[in-house]
């Protein structure tokens, strides 16, 4: 029988689709076809495998070959993960290799020239898109393939190699021998930070209710030196988190950790010229992640936010709400996790002052600088906060601040705390959970109903400033929840901090009202 | 509107011929005579038209050196303007009148002295004479508009005794710049004198606006500068002020405070500080000791702990970090405190600064159960 079908995978978004490779070699003009919808990668594969067969001493059947990739929908394949199973086809319809091969095992890899097997890209979503084969992959990526496989995964360094293991004349490459790597802590600390108090509280509630956050302020005020300690205060992920976020990251192509599993949150701080399919992803064929899904569990910084292009800040507000992000494209539509803490640093003004009084800048100026983030993006930060340039004396000082580490601990107990009592972050209230978990006390309501009358809140950030009042409530260690969980209640201390910590961006404009 | 005025006017829209030219035609003869010497120059019969139909369709009036109604204050003036276009009342020129000016990119604070200083002193019956431009100019006539509407809900602003807005622009009467103010436009020329030099259609071109500043100065008795940099249009008031002999006064700021810095200047030279309307009344020789108290600051009085986190915030903006640092004190009260502030109307966040709304108290004093005097610490 001249045909053969070889199990593989290849990836839309971040995850993996099972494909069925088949092969059929038959009478005709020799050539090579492959049909089923092969991107470019895909289809030069023609010439990698012939030359990796021949580099080999393994035969090219010379009659008409026609490869096909199956799935259950019709969609675009792309990468060059195929290759193998292409190769493996090829040698069971010359016999060479047992047809019960295909019943066993599933091949992802690509082929060099001479025959070895190269890594691919995502290979942790391809590899869990296999659920009941071994699978074979490169020996580079073989620490990658296990963190999401649900069956064994072997390696082999050679086609030539990889017959011989599959036909039982040689062994599987053993694992490498793993060396206990310690995850260093962030060299950065909170301690450097002086100064700065509210800003420095503002991150710790950010931190511990995942609470966005947008600094606004001078240059030089240290805006995106606090933003990157936020890593430092952040608890390690969780193993489903961790796992979400490492299929993320390999299916972005970028290098994981030398642990295999990416373990803290991820931080990232995309340039502000970033295109919009970067930011949120897209692109050709397999549809690359973009960095609000790499930045998933994490944190995405956006530095200059002033700076970003309008419709990219737009795009981030979908996400915002939902928590993933759906794309569509003519050929395909893909649904990536988009569950990040947003953060970002601007500055007040064209001038960068912004301090009334210090400010040159006149209105008309300071209108088009503001109109470049819309006020329904602004509106979906839960925590404002003006950072000023710190004091001479405290830049000075000898004695450093609180660190990291003591930070680090109470945003951890924030976190549990509210999982403990939810099942969710504060951010994640819903506004009926709000009103179980975060309930107001009377004067609070009183100073949430004021300014929702002057039009100070919306809607949104009447809920938002609740959600912030909770988390205030908690890190202040009013409540303890266990033991009383009746005394819950949101005090006006509470949400008046929240307000203090949300101010609006917007200079007042000689139109405004004072 | 009779012949001659409508002269004038087409004469005023002539290209080249500027308006000391002009000033010095009309001043010893008739617009029509004057047209005749032009010759060629004249403006045709359509200008003519047009410039009527303009001015229909605009509600202004018309003004020339000569005219009967031309004000008396510009006769004598170095640099009197040769015709003037106004919306309103020229009789509103007969009052006490007082200039408010400064900058446009004005603090909060600033903004919020302006419009009470306004309110008061057209409360005592003195006419507002501003540039209706963005900032300190806007927020002057706001005060009068605050004034005129709590003194007769039903009395039409005619019959008050308040003061009235007089406004000198720029730009032609119907173009209304910048476009936020069209509603101040309106009110000025509802309850007051909107004037200008420029014949309708005329844009807001730069270099008109110092033109304008010399007329607003003479039409002053005297000048109050709010908030200025040390270089800008109020300064060029000040100057043109100055020249006439019209009194200047300033309010002070913190040194530290760019937008002050032309007012502090001003005050190192000797102009009379302004804190509250009584030192421009005394200006004006106009003494008010006896009327009743006022009443337009109806805040409650703060707590005497919330008084010292005020004191802390005196003199120029600062952010919650800055005050916290100064005062040492919880995040948490700190907020609950300023909320306190805010909601009563002593402090407000200007984007994250918070700046006090006061009537000039000294640091470290403040109201006390309702006395005015020296915070504890």
């Amino acid at each position: 029988m001249a045909f053969a079908s070889v199990r593989s995978s290849t990836l839309l978004g971040v995850q993996g689709k099972a494909v069925d490779v088949e092969i059929h070699v038959g009478m005709g003009l020799p050539g090579f076809t492959i049909v089923g919808q092969p991107d470019e990668a895909c289809r030069e594969s023609r010439d990698r495998v012939r030359a990796a067969l021949l580099s080999c001493d393994l035969p090219w059947p010379n009659r008409r070959i026609t490869v096909n990739l199956a799935t259950s929908v019709h969609e675009r394949k792309g990468g060059a993960g195929l290759d193998v199973a292409i190769a493996v086809g090829l040698l069971i319809v010359q016999e060479i290799l047992p047809h019960e091969i295909a019943e066993r095992y599933a091949f992802i890899a690509e082929l060099g020239l001479d025959g070895t097997l190269r890594p691919v890209a995502g290979v942790v979503p391809l590899v869990a898109a296999i659920d009941d084969r071994i699978v074979v992959v490169a020996q580079d990526c073989e620490r990658e393939a296990r963190i999401a496989a649900r069956n064994e995964v072997v390696c082999a360094q050679t086609l030539a190699h990889l017959v011989q293991c599959l036909i039982g004349e040689s062994v599987w490459t053993p694992a490498p021998i793993r060396t206990v790597v310690n995850v260093a802590p962030p060299s950065i600390d909170m301690k450097d930070v002086r100064g700065q108090t509210a800003a420095r509280h503002a991150l710790e509630i950010a931190a511990a209710g995942a609470h966005h956050l947008l600094f606004v302020g001078p240059p030089g005020a240290g805006k995106s030196m606090l933003a990157q300690r936020i890593s430092g205060i952040l608890p390690a992920l969780t193993d489903a988190e961790a796992v979400a976020t490492t299929i993320v990251h390999s299916a972005a192509q970028i290098p994981l950790p030398a642990t295999g599993i990416i373990t803290l949150p991820p931080f990232r701080a995309p340039h502000h010229s970033t295109s919009l399919v970067a930011m949120v992803g897209g692109g050709a064929v397999t549809m690359r992640p973009g960095e609000i899904s790499l930045a998933t569990n994490g944190v995405l910084f956006l530095d200059e936010l002033g700076e970003f292009a309008p419709t990219v800040l737009d795009a981030l507000r979908q996400p915002l709400e939902d928590g993933v992000v759906r794309l569509a494209r003519a050929k395909s539509s893909v649904t990536m996790p988009a569950k990040f803490l947003l953060l970002a640093a601007t500055n007040p003004c064209p001038c960068g002052e912004g301090m009334p009084g210090v400010c040159v800048c006149d209105d008309g100026a300071k209108k088009r600088y503001l109109r470049r983030f819309s006020g329904p993006l602004l509106d979906r930060f839960d925590l404002r906060v003006a950072v000023s340039r710190p004091h001479v004396d405290e830049l000075l000082a000898d004695t450093p601040a609180e660190s990291s580490a003591a930070v680090a601990l109470r945003v951890l107990r924030v976190r549990e705390m509210a999982m403990q009592r939810s099942g969710c972050l504060n951010s994640d209230l819903s506004p009926d959970l709000l009103d179980e978990f975060a309930p107001l006390t009377t004067s609070a309501a009183a100073l949430l109903r004021y300014h929702l009358e002057r039009g100070r809140l919306s809607g949104r950030g009447y809920h938002r400033i609740r959600r912030v009042a909770r988390t205030i409530a908690d890190l202040h260690g009013v409540v303890d929840y266990a033991s009383d969980p009746s005394c819950d209640h949101i005090d006006e201390a509470h949400v008046a901090t929240a307000l203090a910590l949300r101010v609006g961006v917007h200079p007042q404009l000689s139109g405004d009202r004072l | 509107m009779n012949q001659e005025s409508l002269l004038a006017a087409a004469l005023s829209a002539v290209p080249r011929l500027g308006t000391r030219r002009l000033a010095a035609m009309l001043a010893v003869q008739q617009p029509s005579k004057a047209m005749e010497m032009l010759g060629r120059e004249a403006p045709s019969v359509q200008d003519i038209e047009a410039m009527r139909q303009k001015l229909d369709d605009g509600e202004m009036s018309v003004t020339y050196i000569g005219a009967n109604d031309y004000p008396a204050l510009l006769v004598d003036d170095i640099a009197r303007p040769s015709v003037l276009f106004y919306r309103g009342d020229l009789d509103v020129l007969q009052q006490r009148r007082v200039g408010i000016v400064g900058t446009r990119s004005a603090t909060a604070a600033g903004r919020y002295m302006a419009s009470h200083l306004a309110h008061d002193l057209a409360g005592q019956g003195v006419a507002i004479v501003s540039g209706l431009a963005r900032g300190i100019d806007a927020w002057g006539h706001k005060g009068v508009l605050l004034a005129l509407d709590r003194e007769n809900k039903d009395v039409s602003a005619r019959d008050s005794h308040c003061g009235q807005p007089i406004a000198v622009v720029a730009s032609g009467l119907d173009v209304t710049y910048p476009k936020e103010n069209a509603d101040l436009w309106k009110f000025v020329s509802e309850s007051g004198l909107l004037v200008s030099e420029s014949p309708p259609g005329t844009p807001p071109e730069a270099f008109r606006f110092p033109l304008r500043n010399r007329i607003l100065a003479a039409l002053c008795e005297v000048l109050v500068v709010i908030e200025s940099h040390a270089t800008g249009g109020s300064m060029i008031t000040v100057e043109e002020a100055q020249r006439r002999d019209i009194s200047v006064m300033a309010v002070p700021g913190s040194p530290r405070s760019l937008s002050s810095a032309g007012t502090n200047l001003l005050l190192q030279q000797g102009c009379a500080p302004v804190v509250d309307a009584t030192d421009v009344l005394v200006a004006l020789g106009l003494d008010n000791r006896r009327n009743h108290p006022q009443v337009f600051d109806s805040r409650r009085t703060p707590s005497a702990q919330d008084q010292l986190l005020l004191s802390h915030m005196r003199g120029e903006a600062v952010t919650l970090d800055q005050l916290l640092m100064r005062t040492s004190a919880d995040l948490v009260q700190t907020a609950l405190a300023l909320g306190r502030l805010e909601s009563e109307g002593w402090v407000v966040n200007n984007a994250g600064w918070w700046e006090v709304l006061g009537r000039g108290c000294l640091q470290g004093y403040g109201f006390i159960d309702g006395n005015y005097r020296q915070v504890e610490h």
